[in-house]
């Protein structure tokens, strides 16, 4: 124990207790230990990473902390007390908040309705207008700027994500948990909560930051806990580590990310497979796509990258047939067949990774075969005429679990049972077998551990080389420019603008996710 | 070494059939402890329930006709469920299904052989009629079929009362209330137990054979539990909602159709006997498992049967009600306790914080 020297380098007082202490925490699961007898110790005035591969047990801790989880062994000690919390609402009254991946808002409801909701000191009776103001003074208090008579759907993922925060700190939360808060937001918005939480902890509080990205636990955290497995592995000064050694922590093996183009000048890129032109789309939202014209070529990965939410999941749903675009055409391999519907699409040769694949590429109720023949049901052998076989179907599920490297005990069990990972390598592989020219791949490493955005990434190389024509949509700039040929930056449903990856412009590329068009790209 | 218990996302499948086995179990026990409190003897009672059902030709033959009806709303709740819609119309369906086959029957002159099939298509028309509405508003406007269904009954149930004591009222003036005897019916084929009942039975292995060994069984499959894997997919989601739907209203229809003519022989206000709401739970009892139907349809025959032996002891058939109610009210809460599973835990264990 080195109690002192971490409250030196805080700048605490000497014997500073922890804002918040876990001693020995364990938490099992049927068949699976999520944690094992971890420690863990969040000071005043800190930002703690906490980072780990999916299923390490980050988030599992984190459930325990806020009083989702009861611990089968442990003790959370703070203010030198052993606490129990029976629900997050003790939590929070704690003083422990959290603030989760995917936002727990009432969409329908203002900003200011959302903040008060379920808070003790909403007052009872109160008008618009007051619970408006109310709302204005934390926010400026806080430091959190926000509109308070906003509706929280018309809002963009950032704005939300402060609401967020804003919600819980308004409860007067001492530690604050962020679960990979910034897989949703800018660079810039990211910038801006950078700020917004070294400014909360400036005032005494503390930072538990949940990420599996590297560079930002580098840049943002004081120190950082790595898990591995469930068990606590280390926690270091992040000052003493550097990406490389943390991410050797985390997965216990060296991981290479970089450069997977290969060698630029030996691969031949092909004729364009499949073409949009002029492509608007309108739903009930409004213009979704606008006049959006693109060519993907065999042999040649398009990266999309843009803020979630400017028309990439629109995009895939006219590049995948699911949707017809309302004015424009779609002409795969030389064939118009932008109205033509999903199962021609696939049947030509259009794979598609889709962006929810809970939602959309799986029925997460029913058994993995059912799920893993969703694309092939129809054919020989499985299909012959009405007849579907069921037993073809276990056989072709099993061949694409192979493939995959998915263990699956028994194909019977509901698809949801299977970790976020090892669905998404089953739809990944599921698709690469029908993507004969085309593969579609949206956020395809989103909730992925590296080890598994690994894998994707190798997947996607190998159809491109193949002479697969793929579109990657990417949240992550860095994968976009790791992976892609070129790079096609979208905003409020248009094309920004397309260059090459090779020695692309980051902030050129910035720009454009902003809004501002290629420079002399004619529209 | 101290357990604890862990809820898990799923149960086995010899689980949940122990817990439905125990949900019967518990709600016998539960009406016998309130007969035995009434000053009833339970054991007796059941005693007679179960030698006046099983142990005569006429005790069996009379669980045979309530069989039948049971079967076919069990069956036309569970098809719907397979596509995830709720069919709470069965009870409506089956009345305009023996409405219709009474139309038949009364104004369209032929012989036996053709009438009787003629009969059957068009209660299957009358059941599919009955759940276009209710269909064609879900597929298109996603109106939930729960309401509209239900509220259909109400209409078929009163259009067939006022046929029976109005227009097609009994013209030979011995009958106060129903139609005159029909001139063919659906042929025995054990006493008076009639072909209906061998046709169901077909009818479960067929749907049964059809949800697994077909495409479109899968597709249906696929539809049912997530519409938008189903779209990805490219399958015509809102045309198999809307056949799948109207395949629950026609068996339901058919049921009415083999009751009007071949159990009671004409049509009569009430002919549908809440077969439709039992149907609802037969079929949640199978948990929409075709041949799953036979084995709940034919329990809540004894139950039925059961009832009306009770009924000859003194007691209301309003025992029945509270018992069928009391299975479902314990399937309900066994099924929930079925994904428990006491685990042991490892290692020392803090107390447990004031609860």
């Amino acid at each position: 124990m080195h109690e002192d020297s971490i409250q030196q380098r805080l700048g605490l007082a000497p014997g500073t207790p922890p804002l918040v202490a876990l001693k020995g925490v364990s938490k099992y699961f049927p068949g699976v230990i999520a944690n094992e007898d971890v420690d863990l110790a969040v000071y005043p005035g800190e930002i703690h990473a906490l980072l780990g591969e999916n299923g390490a047990g980050k988030s599992t801790l984190m459930n325990v902390l806020t009083g989702i989880y009861h611990m089968d062994a442990g003790e959370i000690i703070m203010d030198g007390e052993s606490r129990r919390f029976a629900s997050p609402i003790d939590a929070i009254a704690a003083g422990i908040g959290m603030v989760h991946q995917h936002f727990k808002l009432v969409k329908a409801f203002t900003v200011a309705e959302n903040i008060h909701l379920g808070w003790d000191a909403t007052p009872a009776r109160i008008s618009r207008k007051a619970l408006e103001e109310r709302t204005m003074r934390l926010a400026d208090t806080l430091g959190l700027a926000v509109k308070p008579g906003a509706i929280v759907a018309d809002l963009s993922t950032g704005e939300q994500q402060r609401v967020e925060i804003l919600r819980v700190l308004a409860r007067d939360a001492k530690v604050l948990i962020l679960d990979e808060p910034t897989a949703v937001l800018t660079p810039s918005e990211a910038r801006d909560l950078f700020a917004a939480l070294r400014a909360f902890v400036a005032r005494g509080n503390a930072v538990i930051f949940i990420s599996h990205k590297l560079d930002e636990v580098m840049e943002i955290s004081n120190r950082v806990s790595i898990l591995r497995a469930g068990r606590k592995v280390a926690t270091e000064w992040t000052t003493d580590c550097s990406e490389t050694s943390l991410a050797h922590l985390m997965v216990g093996r060296e991981i290479v990310l970089n450069d997977m183009r290969g060698d630029g000048g030996a691969r031949k890129i092909g004729a364009p497979m499949v073409t949009l032109e002029g492509v608007t789309l309108k739903s009930e939202y409004g213009t979704v796509l606008k006049n959006v014209s693109l060519s993907v070529r065999a042999g040649e990965i398009l990266g999309i990258a843009g803020v979630a939410g400017n028309g990439q999941r629109e995009l895939t749903y006219v590049l995948s047939g699911l949707v017809a675009p309302s004015k424009g055409t779609v002409t795969l391999d030389g064939e118009d067949i932008g109205r033509a519907g999903a199962r021609v699409f696939a049947q030509k040769g259009v794979g598609h990774i889709p962006e929810d694949r809970l939602y959309a590429g799986m029925a997460p109720t029913l058994s993995i075969t059912d799920n893993a023949v969703l694309r092939e049901y129809a054919l020989p052998p499985l299909s012959n005429g009405p007849w579907y076989a069921p037993r073809r179907a276990l056989a072709l599920a099993r061949e694409i679990a192979r493939i995959a490297g998915v263990m699956v005990p028994d194909f019977a069990m509901p698809a949801r049972n299977l970790s976020g990972g090892n669905q998404q390598r089953l739809v990944a592989r599921r698709e690469m077998r029908i993507a004969d020219k085309v593969l579609i791949a949206a956020y395809p490493s989103r909730g992925l551990d590296v080890g598994a955005i690994n894998t994707m990434m190798r997947y996607f190389v190998e159809m491109r080389d193949s002479g697969v024509a793929v579109v990657l949509i990417s949240e992550e700039l860095e994968e976009v420019l790791n992976l892609a040929d070129r790079i096609a930056v979208m905003f409020h449903g248009e094309i920004m603008g397309v260059v090459p990856a090779q020695g692309a412009d980051i902030e050129q590329i910035g720009l454009m996710m902003g809004g501002q068009r290629q420079q002399g790209q004619a529209a | 070494m101290s357990y604890r218990l862990q809820r898990m996302p799923v149960a086995a499948p010899s689980v949940l059939f122990s817990a439905r086995v125990l949900s019967v179990i518990l709600a016998l026990l539960t009406a016998a402890a309130v007969l035995a409190l009434s000053g009833k003897d339970p054991i007796a009672l059941g005693g007679k329930v179960l030698s006046s059902t099983f142990g005569s030709r006429f005790g069996l033959e009379d669980l045979g006709l309530l069989f039948s009806p049971l079967l076919y709303c069990g069956l036309a709740v569970a098809v719907g469920l397979r596509i995830g819609a709720w069919n709470i119309g069965a009870e409506g369906q089956f009345n305009l299904g023996a409405f219709a086959a009474t139309g038949v029957a009364l104004f369209v002159p032929g012989p036996a052989w053709l009438l009787v099939p003629l009969m059957a298509l068009a209660g299957m028309a009358g059941g599919a009629l009955w759940i276009l509405i209710p269909t064609l508003a879900k597929a298109y406007a996603d109106v939930s079929e729960l309401i509209t269904t239900l509220l259909m009954n109400f209409v078929a149930l009163l259009l067939v009362y006022w046929v029976a004591t109005g227009p097609w009222l009994d013209p030979s003036g011995m009958a106060l209330a129903t139609t005159a005897r029909l001139s063919v019916s659906v042929p025995y084929v054990w006493g008076i137990v009639h072909w209906g009942l061998p046709l169901a039975l077909m009818l479960a292995v067929g749907l049964a054979v059809m949800f697994a060994y077909t495409r479109w069984g899968y597709e249906v499959r696929i539809g049912g539990a997530n519409p938008g894997a189903a779209a990805y997919a490219g399958m015509p989601v809102q045309r198999h909602l809307i056949l799948v739907m109207l395949m629950s209203g026609a068996i339901a229809g058919l049921g009415g159709m083999m009751e009007v003519a071949g159990t009671v022989g004409r049509l009569q206000g009430g002919i549908s006997n809440n077969y439709g709401y039992l149907g609802i739970m037969v079929a949640v009892l199978a948990r929409a498992a075709p041949l799953g139907v036979i084995a709940t349809a034919f329990f809540m025959a004894v139950i039925l049967n059961g009832g009306i032996v009770l009924q000859s002891q003194g007691l209301t058939t309003h025992t029945v009600l509270a018992i069928t109610g009391l299975i479902l009210f314990y399937a309900a809460i066994v099924d929930e306790v079925a994904r428990y599973k006491l685990i042991p835990t490892t290692g020392e264990v803090t107390p447990k914080g004031a609860r």
